[in-house]
């Protein structure tokens, strides 16, 4: 079911149940296709809901429209978060989680195409693209006089790409304060630790020393996420926003949380039914 | 094959000399300008290279309009998509080494896959830089972009064509990016200053019965003046002026190709790939003369002022006209026509 214009921002209740509802809609797509970056989506659900039913300005009756504020989903194969909370804003119908991935043609896959998916403001999937494009909206932002924003989430294992860095340098410059970025830090990427895959830390000095007004915060906290990623609408000209998000790769289902395997991997109808009702008590 | 006959190579030295020339980056700094003033809406980035592709003077009078990225294609290329996913048009500004090459992955992702008009701008290309060596000698760019779909590709011939192609390109209403392949200095003037440039049309540029010569670029120039050294010897050969690579004008190759008894095609490219291969693609569907490409093997060409280069790889009226006689069964070439 989708919710209308009418009913939101949700409240903190709200925000809580949608998140859980998110959640509960991502393995309904990885069970449709038997496997799925569970891991890499459930460390960024509350971030995702907290964007598109708590901040974000957008109208599914108008998903083209200039005035919207737009979401880059870097870390695309995250992408069936914002399917659903798509889906639950009226953007998509409820019936394309049950064809994710299933055949030839079908409209949701694993990374979100801008091509196939209303909603979705640009393709993504290859890492390290999508500061860049967010930079792109920010600066046409500026350049229209529009009072929109822009949100960019990265995975904390993209930040190893050379673009991102290219990006962030040119942000700063432009003193882009229309954008948010958001590192869903997670600390575990294909094939294992980011410490040990490839060091990144300390972010909050590495961006500070690019220019960025950074802020740290745990990215499963709600009532923080919505404080601190609140729009900027008046055109100043000032830093861009980082927001280190802590979060627990596979946050919600036990058998998931820190565990490297599910970053993506197949789920059976008995793990579908375990991680059903565990999302119905544990959050 | 034989070295050309040193009259017939006199002949073809005289018929270059009647030719006026005009440098690419100048001409693309005056057509940005004299395009900026009548379409207020686009934007050009570029990495660095504001004062290297002639664009110093847009820059001095539409600063707000130049956004400098710095040395940093990747980003520029996903900064042009994201400024034309929110409605503003970007145009890239940089050599064709860096603008196609090291940010191939954005232009096909961010740009042709989100099908956005970007327009990729790459000068210097082919041997246009050739005392670069090979780090700026680009010639794999057109096979690259031909390959990503929903890719536009161009190649204008002379000054004119390119203020023509930028015009064309700023003014289309597609939804695909468009990659203006450019050289850098002066090169032959063939065609009128003012005519339109249509996307997707080939041009002919000389009827002839005998040999098809099908070429873009600066080899258009080479062209005409191989097919005019011929034609006063009873070769009659035609050229088609094929600037855009992709989508190809199937229908100008098959028509200028009909009847002859030998193609020639040239372009200031690798062999592999690029416009030869494009057209080779399309005859190879049906019953063809013999084709012969010209242009830049399967190696790194050695460094050179641009024009000894072009002439020492064949890049050139003579290697044209070297080819065509070789090709038609001529033992000595250019001895058999020349006496």
């Amino acid at each position: 079911m989708a919710l209308n214009n009418m009913q939101l921002p949700l409240d903190l209740a709200g925000l809580k149940e949608m998140a859980r509802v998110n959640r509960l809609d991502t393995a309904r797509m990885f069970m449709a296709a038997g496997n799925g970056h569970f891991g890499s989506c459930y460390s960024c659900t509350e971030i995702i809901t907290t964007l598109y039913f708590g901040l974000m300005r957008v109208d599914a009756a108008r998903p083209e429209w200039p005035d919207r504020d737009r979401f880059v989903m870097g870390k695309g194969h995250a992408a069936p978060t914002v399917y659903s909370a798509l889906i639950r804003r009226g953007f998509m119908p409820e019936g394309w989680m049950d064809e994710y991935e299933t055949a030839v043609g079908v409209k949701l896959m694993t990374h979100p195409s801008r091509r196939y998916q209303p909603g979705i403001d640009t393709s993504q999937g290859s890492l390290g693209h999508g500061l860049s494009i967010g930079v792109g909206m920010a600066l046409a932002a500026k350049l229209q006089k529009r009072d929109y924003n822009t949100y960019v989430l990265m995975g904390d294992g993209e930040t190893n790409e050379g673009s991102v860095w290219e990006a962030a340098a040119s942000a700063a410059k432009f003193e882009l304060g229309n954008l948010t970025a958001i590192i869903d830090c997670n600390r575990l990427s294909v094939d294992g630790a980011t410490d040990e895959v490839m060091p990144m830390e300390p972010f909050p000095d590495k961006w500070r020393a690019f220019g960025w007004d950074v802020i740290r915060l745990d990215g499963h906290d709600l009532p923080a996420l919505l404080d601190a990623m609140t729009p900027r609408r008046d055109g100043q000209p000032r830093p861009p926003r980082m927001i280190i998000a802590d979060t627990v790769k596979g946050r919600g289902v036990s058998f998931m949380e820190n565990v490297r395997g599910w970053h993506a991997d197949t789920i059976t109808a008995t793990q579908y039914a375990l991680v059903k009702r565990e999302l119905e008590v544990t959050l | 094959m034989k070295p050309l006959d040193p009259g017939l190579a006199a002949e073809i030295e005289a018929l270059r000399r009647g030719y006026g020339e005009k440098a690419i980056r100048l001409q693309y700094g005056e057509s940005m300008l004299a395009l900026a003033t009548e379409f207020p809406d686009f934007v050009v980035l570029t990495a660095d290279l504001m004062y290297a592709t002639g664009m110093d003077r847009f820059g001095a009078e539409f600063p707000d309009r130049l956004i400098n990225l710095g040395i940093a294609e990747q980003n520029m290329t996903g900064v042009a998509a994201g400024l034309a996913l929110s409605g503003t048009l970007p145009v890239v500004c940089g050599y064709a080494a860096f603008t196609t090459l090291r940010a191939v992955e954005q232009a096909k992702v961010d740009a042709a896959y989100n099908e956005v008009k970007v327009i990729l701008t790459g000068q210097s290309a082919g041997l246009s830089y050739g005392v670069g060596g090979p780090t700026h000698q680009t010639f794999e760019d057109v096979a690259i972009m031909r390959a990503i779909p929903n890719m536009v590709v161009l190649v204008p011939s002379d000054a004119a064509e390119v203020d023509a192609c930028l015009r064309a390109a700023i003014t289309w209403e597609g939804r695909s990016p468009i990659y203006i392949r450019l050289g850098r200095g002066p090169e032959y003037t063939h065609s009128r200053a003012g005519k339109a440039f249509e996307i997707g049309k080939a041009v002919r540029l000389r009827e002839g019965s005998d040999v098809a010569i099908i070429a873009n670029g600066a080899m258009v120039a080479e062209a005409l003046m191989a097919a005019d050294a011929l034609n006063r010897h009873g070769i009659a050969a035609g050229v088609l002026n094929l600037s855009t690579v992709k989508p190809l004008d199937t229908g100008a190759i098959m028509a200028i190709v009909k009847g002859v008894s030998a193609v020639v095609v040239i372009e200031e490219h690798s062999v592999i790939g690029g416009l030869g291969s494009a057209v080779l693609e399309a005859l190879a569907e049906v019953r063809h003369a013999p084709v012969r490409r010209i242009g830049i093997a399967d190696w790194f060409p050695p460094i050179g002022p641009t024009r000894e280069l072009r002439k020492a790889l064949g890049l050139s009226a003579e290697g044209i006209v070297a080819n065509v006689l070789d090709m038609l069964g001529h033992a000595e070439s250019g001895r058999a026509v020349a006496e």
